[in-house]
């Protein structure tokens, strides 16, 4: 089973970003499970969530919750607290635009710091820095192939009524797939 | 097909519509809002009601009017909503109306959080409003089960003229999880009673007594308790919880085992009825009993002592009652060695 939170603030795609992962692991046919939690804020407060999903279509979720995590990303500086609850070897994503010091990331864990929100200015896609992070992760730790992870993308997307946008998160997460 | 990535609220919403409700009455209140918001498009698109009323109270009383003319009626609604509908609940069983209802637990007393909990145990399996009568009481723990219990509820309602009442939580609402929908269904067969304008049908015709009722509420305990054990026949401690934290302590269990432990589980999917037969399959080598609930004060455990009584079980009966959220595996493992290193207090 994999665990991985997305933690930041309201307004850099934290639950969206983890609910494409879920939605890319549902497709699948894996049990897969997204808690979000957040503050009453739209934007500006603490957000996070917590995702489950087999690595096989028997395998069951059981606690939703964050536990120990294998992944996390890291969007703010806040989100840090988090990181107690990871496990000794997991891998962290840092968005190193808002977190310059990593050195409090204990050393057993794998560090890979990107600047999604440069990246995401460079390839014209302002508010797709959450993709950049979940596409380097998606080749880092071999979550899914590149080719199903952008189609379910966009898919993920287009159900939402949001596909005239999908060309430009192509650019977003190529960029973060090629940062790793 | 894949399975959808559904949030629990939309999930009961869509699972109640497969099952065949024609008639949702409710007011929005957090954490349960979903289920309403789901349903105003979503009734509408197949030609059946929605009802957005101007209280809960009202909404309550429409239910049992829909149900009084042969609907399959569902409600939903949250802490201190679900109390405003007590009334309706009591007259419901009066009328032997039947209809289904949602309660996605926030916690808290009054007004109460938005946290996530499981306080309104109490209300929720012992009737909830004015007179002795009962409700039949389905647990979900995860999206899933709460899906398949929706899909049945209204046919046990219907059997027994009953209402039901599925126990969710604030987190299981907000939730995602890949779900598997049923297909649509119909009630099978015809009501004897629902109102259908020839003044030959109806509940002004019922006679009947709740002596009557008494007898048919022995029969549901007989027959419709669901349970789940997980490694119980020779443990020494067993866990005994519903919903999400019975879901964590499915993860709690498989944890200690690996380090020998020897624990299990039971794994309670209604409420009322008590599955008091979990009980049975207990081993020889029990040392005790952890209640594992959502609330303050544990209120669950009473009926773990209760059930232990009934089969004379002499072990020590413990409580982890967590408070608002969803407990954490190691914090359950932390209350597991508490209690056997004899440090936490006994509560029955």
């Amino acid at each position: 089973m994999k665990e991985i939170v997305f933690a930041g603030f309201g307004g850099q795609g934290v639950l969206t970003g983890g609910l494409i992962l879920a939605y890319m692991a549902a497709q699948k046919d894996l049990n897969a499970t997204w808690v979000p939690s957040y503050g009453a804020e739209m934007r500006g407060g603490a957000a996070k969530c917590v995702v489950k999903f087999g690595e096989s279509k028997d395998e069951m979720i059981g606690s939703p919750s964050m536990e120990e995590a294998d992944i996390i990303f890291l969007m703010n500086k806040p989100s840090m607290t988090y990181l107690k609850d990871c496990k000794p070897n997991a891998t962290v994503f840092v968005n190193s635009h808002a977190i310059e010091d990593t050195s409090a990331i204990p050393s057993t864990m794998k560090v890979i710091k990107i600047n999604c929100v440069e990246k995401a200015m460079e390839v014209k896609n302002p508010k797709g820095a959450n993709l950049i992070m979940c596409a380097a992760a998606i080749k880092e730790c071999k979550l899914f192939d590149l080719d199903y992870a952008m189609d379910t993308m966009c898919k993920f997307f287009e159900d939402k009524g949001k596909g005239k946008f999908n060309e430009a998160n192509r650019r977003a997460f190529q960029a973060g797939y090629d940062a790793v | 097909m894949a399975k959808e990535l559904l949030k629990g609220n939309a999930a009961a919403g869509e699972a109640a519509v497969r099952a065949g409700a024609d008639f949702f009455a409710g007011y929005p209140i957090t954490p349960s809002t979903e289920i309403l918001e789901y349903l105003s498009s979503r009734m509408g698109e197949l030609g059946r009601t929605f009802i957005q009323a101007e209280s809960e109270i009202a909404a309550v009383n429409m239910v049992l009017g829909a149900s009084a003319a042969g609907a399959r009626c569902i409600t939903a609604s949250s802490g201190t909503g679900i109390s405003l509908k007590m009334e309706g609940y009591s007259y419901a069983e009066s009328m032997k109306l039947p209809f289904v209802v949602v309660n996605v637990q926030r916690h808290g007393v009054g007004l109460g959080g938005l946290d996530s909990g499981q306080s309104d145990y109490f209300r929720e399996t012992k009737g909830g409003g004015q007179g002795d009568y009962r409700r039949v009481v389905y647990a979900p723990s995860s999206i899933q089960e709460q899906v398949d219990m929706i899909y049945k509820s209204f046919d046990v309602a219907e059997k027994y003229r009953i209402g039901v009442t599925i126990f969710s939580e604030a987190v299981l609402g907000q939730m995602m999880e890949a779900v598997d929908m049923p297909p649509f269904k119909k009630r099978e067969g015809e009501l004897d009673w629902g109102i259908d304008g020839t003044g030959k049908k109806g509940i002004r015709n019922n006679k009947w007594t709740i002596f009557e009722r008494v007898e048919m509420y022995h029969e549901i305990e007989e027959q419709y308790q669901e349970w789940e054990n997980i490694n119980v026949e020779d443990a020494e401690y067993v866990f005994v919880a519903a919903g999400l934290p019975a879901r964590v302590c499915i993860d709690t269990v498989k944890k200690l085992r690996e380090k020998g432990e020897k624990v299990g589980l039971i794994r309670l999917k209604t409420l009322w009825p008590y599955p008091v037969k979990a009980f049975k399959e207990l081993g020889p080598n029990l040392k005790g009993l952890i209640s594992v609930e959502t609330n303050v004060q544990g209120q669950m455990v009473e009926d773990v002592a209760l059930t232990c009584r009934k089969f004379k079980i002499n072990a020590p009966i413990y409580c982890y009652a967590y408070g608002p959220g969803v407990p954490m595996v190691k914090e359950i493992v932390a209350k597991y060695e508490e209690v056997k290193s004899g440090k936490c207090e006994e509560r029955f």
